[in-house]
């Protein structure tokens, strides 16, 4: 066999090793023929999947051995660290050397070396001799491409011949549309939701980047998102706080309205906030002592809360050791209530208008006059259970556990290496270090922390760290911005290091009253509170999985589908069969199991799979936030104590909605809205969180909310009968809205549709 | 839980196959499938043998298949990278749906185009207004690139 000329083409690698956790390596190939001749490419920068395109030209028969290993540049230079994996192939099994001219395009997993470090993807290159070079890999003609060229040039119809139907293979940087700007790939989720990945900014975007914008452009256009992204986060607030960076404190415009609206509600709660957030106190008689706060009825009587044994006394503790009585109060306690400890989990102590102290269970919505640490008795017109949002912040906040401690924790970081740099600086301290007061500083940037430094650091921390970029989390089906944990995070070894993290960074934020710009799905909150997820809680997580297990519960399944107890995991490729009760590989499910199944694979599919990456990121933020604090909340509150409560803009929502069975003019949907107006914040928010799924809105607004399949725009469609509540369907961010037949009857379901924790309310 | 369904679906299909259209694995692996559809007589696809990809999900059939047309058509509800618009294999699916209904199904859809819901609205737009044009491209389609 003689040797002959043969031209090897390396044109790229897909999905490279990550072997740091923050850095990308600068990939390079060297090809060797017989271990002789040698060639390399140069190194493609930042990128586990590089671009090539390089020709060189080897003398080789068909029994000749091409090695092509591809390494790191940055660590080419210690031994072995490099190494990113090898493809090893005897040219005659790839090319049919005897023919005149022939070509061939070749991808090859990348395979271990000797020393068996892990390597991933594959490599592609095209072999060929004779006259012609190159040809069939779309990309070879142009090393700089120009010209998107238009899809219908593309696709050969001759490809679909009867023999060998092929689609039309476009390699992970280009598509229909041509190829895609420099830097740039084109992946799918396990969605099969098509994304973008820009290497050169190590962001990823839904939108499909355009050829003829310049760089410069593109990262214009990131910019001015961010920008909106961050006016939006500047702009949360709780209710009951205030908020040192927005201009009017909401807390003072709502007093009126909060203390008019509940009877029961003794405490003027803007005043409330003020005092237990500055500490401050009536003018003469000095300080009062730790953890004690004065509020006032709204009478106008002065009162006095002790958070450290949550107790309230008519009598001031500074004059208290002249005056040894408890007050007026008529179920004075027999014992110093200071001996009982404090309160049982989701439990809160509030009082009537004539100042009598009752207690709150949230975790059952009742109320009792009788405090849970002591035997009960009968309890008789003690006032109804009301949701209350701003006074659960306000009882959270008062709460020990939660003030800030002396002292200071430093915090610095570059700007450009903000999650490594975190990492490092938030791991090496103690969560009580964390407790103190938060001093943030970005390295070469001058500026004291008085809040709005550390503002920024959240906001663009979670940005970060949410990242889908570092496989942690990803963005759930339902839309294409609340996140997931990744139930393939375990690509990176210290993944669970990374969970706690970020735990603790959410914890942090909570503690230190800084809002996150995240939002996660549903199911996540509750499962933070301990709640058990069912399948409601699919919808927002996998649509499509929730609409097949809803059909097998109002559907006979009886010999129509063939489950066992079990589930597929895949895991990079290889399928797993996972039990989902003892055995369960081997036991039927049936017309009268299915609940449970649906049951067990719906608490399976949510949380039981990502078990172990959710309790590292639960440690680290019960480091910051005590379990049995947080619990006073509901998953929906939970949501916006972490990301805060947006401003929405009723006009914009109004303007961005569709109707079906309904017209904007009529009675009821004029209604919706009016109602809907009169709501505070917190209420808007819930009702979005109702239909939506989550309190988000879009950085450019409404018109670009969402659904499972693409956008959807908020809808109202006529369903239902008077006397039943408004349902939602998350998946298509709709409300079925029945057509009542006054406000009063309107504006009453809906509020109880929208208090409900779950989408269904009862009927 | 798929493969056990997807080898039932297999043997199934063996069976009792359904007229007019055939499928099955490509190669070893039992999630990526092939089948043809013949082109329904009643129709301008008539005489042509349509080859479509057939990809599982993991979670099937708990979500619906993934299939595309390899063999180029003309038809407002496929476009030309052979995705097809089909509400059941989108928000309709249903698990108690197999590979041979789908297919039957696509094979109606063969018959009777739905141009209200166009994937390719300039088909769709010839279907509407000029169905002498939509079957003579439709049957030449057929013959350049399904016989």
């Amino acid at each position: 066999m003689p040797s002959i000329k043969i031209n090897i083409k390396v044109v790229a690698a897909e999905s490279l090793y990550k072997r740091d956790v923050f850095r990308l390596p600068d990939p390079f190939a060297v090809l060797t023929v017989n271990g002789g001749q040698t060639h390399s490419t140069t190194a493609a920068k930042k990128t586990l999947n590089p671009y090539w395109n390089e020709l060189f030209s080897f003398t080789a028969t068909e029994d000749s051995i091409l090695v092509i290993q591809v390494f790191d540049q940055k660590k080419f230079k210690k031994k072995d660290q490099g190494f990113l994996g090898v493809v090893n192939v005897r040219l005659g099994d790839v090319i049919d050397m005897s023919a005149a001219t022939n070509e061939e395009t070749v991808t090859r997993d990348l395979k271990k070396s000797n020393d068996n470090l892990v390597v991933s993807g594959k490599l592609i290159f095209v072999i060929s001799h004779g006259r012609r070079a190159n040809g069939t890999v779309p990309a070879a003609a142009t090393p700089r491409p120009v010209a998107a060229p238009v899809a219908e040039n593309l696709q050969v119809p001759s490809e679909s011949s009867a023999t060998s139907p092929g689609d039309r293979q476009y390699s992970s940087f280009e598509d229909r549309q041509g190829r895609l700007p420099p830097g740039w790939e084109r992946r799918t989720d396990n969605f099969g939701r098509t994304y973008y990945v820009d290497h050169n900014s190590r962001t990823t975007a839904w939108k499909r980047p355009v050829m003829d914008q310049s760089e410069a452009e593109r990262g214009q256009a990131r910019t001015s998102n961010t920008e909106a992204e961050r006016r939006q986060h500047l702009g949360r607030t709780l209710p009951g706080e205030s908020s040192t960076n927005t201009p009017a404190s909401p807390a003072s415009e709502n007093v009126t309205l909060q203390s008019s609206g509940t009877g029961a509600t003794p405490v003027v709660p803007a005043a409330a906030a003020a005092l237990a957030s500055s500490g401050s106190t009536t003018a003469g008689l000095g300080e009062l002592p730790p953890g004690w706060e004065q509020r006032f009825t709204p009478e106008g009587r002065p009162y006095f809360v002790d958070h450290n044994t949550r107790t309230t006394t008519w009598v001031d503790p500074r004059r208290q050791q002249y005056i040894r009585t408890y007050g007026p109060n008529t179920t004075v306690q027999q014992q110093p209530v200071s001996q009982l400890g404090p309160l049982p989990s989701g439990w809160e102590m509030r009082l009537t208008n004539t100042a009598r102290v009752y207690f709150v269970d949230h975790n059952t919505k009742t109320t009792t006059w009788d405090d849970p640490r002591l035997p009960s008795s009968l309890d008789q017109n003690v006032p109804q259970y009301k949701r209350d949002f701003r006074r659960k912040v306000i009882y959270f906040r008062s709460q020990p556990a939660l003030r800030i401690l002396p002292g200071q924790c430093h915090i610095k970081v570059r700007r450009n290496h903000i999650f490594e740099d975190s990492y490092q600086e938030i791991m090496r301290q103690t969560p009580e270090d964390l407790k103190k007061r938060l001093m943030i500083k970005f390295d070469g940037e001058e500026g004291l922390d008085y809040g709005g430094v550390s503002r920024e650091y959240f906001f663009l921390l979670s940005h970060d760290m949410f990242n889908p970029f570092y496989c942690l989390f990803e963005y759930s089906s339902h839309d294409n911005y609340t996140l997931q944990i990744n139930t393939n995070s375990g690509i990176n070894p210290e993944h669970l290091n990374y969970f706690k993290f970020i735990g603790r960074v959410v914890g942090l934020g909570v503690f230190h009253r800084r809002f996150l710009d995240a939002f996660f799905v549903g199911a996540l909150y509750k499962m933070m509170l301990h709640k058990k997820v069912v399948l409601q809680d699919m919808e927002g997580v996998d649509s499509e999985f929730y609409r097949s297990l809803k059909w097998i519960l109002d559907n006979d399944i009886t010999d129509v589908l063939d489950l066992t107890f079990s589930a597929d995991d895949e895991r990079f490729g290889e399928v797993l069969t996972v039990d989902l009760k003892a055995g369960g590989r081997d036991i039927e499910v049936t017309e009268e199991n299915k609940r449970e199944y649906v049951e067990l694979i719906t608490e399976w599919k949510i949380s039981r799979r990502v078990d172990e990456q959710f309790r590292a990121f639960m440690d680290g933020f019960n480091e910051l936030i005590p379990e049995e604090l947080v619990n006073v909340f509901d998953e929906r509150e939970l949501e916006l104590l972490i990301g805060g409560l947006a401003e929405i803009d009723v006009e914009d929502w109004k303007k961005h909605t569709d109707y079906r069975g309904y017209q904007e003019t009529d009675q009821v949907i004029q209604w919706f809205w009016q109602c809907i107006k009169d709501w505070d914040s917190e209420q808007k928010a819930r009702l979005l969180q109702f239909t939506t799924g989550t309190s988000r809105i879009p950085v450019n607004g409404f018109k670009d909310l969402q659904g499972s399949d693409g956008p959807r725009r908020f809808t109202i469609e006529k369903a239902g009968e008077p006397g039943q509540l408004p349902k939602s369907h998350t998946c298509f961010n709709r409300v079925d809205l029945p057509p009542y037949t006054d406000y009063e009857t309107m504006k009453q379901k809906l509020t109880l549709a929208v208090e409900e924790t779950v989408g269904f309310g009862q009927e | 839980m798929s493969l056990k369904r997807i080898n039932k679906e297999l043997s199934d299909l063996g069976r009792d196959p359904p007229s007019s259209c055939s499928a099955g694995p490509v190669g070893d692996d039992l999630y990526h499938w092939q089948a043809s559809i013949m082109g329904p007589p009643d129709s301008p696809y008539a005489g042509g043998v349509f080859f479509l990809s057939i990809h599982f999900p993991t979670d099937y059939p708990f979500k619906p298949p993934k299939i595309a047309f390899t063999t180029k058509i003309y038809h407002p509800n496929i476009n030309s990278n052979g995705n097809i618009c089909l509400d059941i294999l989108k928000d309709q699916w249903s698990p108690a749906l197999t590979i041979s209904k789908v297919l039957l199904s696509i094979c109606s859809l063969l018959t009777d185009a739905n141009p209200d819901d166009p994937l390719v609205p300039e088909i769709a737009h010839i279907y509407k207004q000029d169905r002498s044009k939509y079957e003579a491209t439709a049957k030449e389609w057929t013959k350049k690139y399904a016989v």
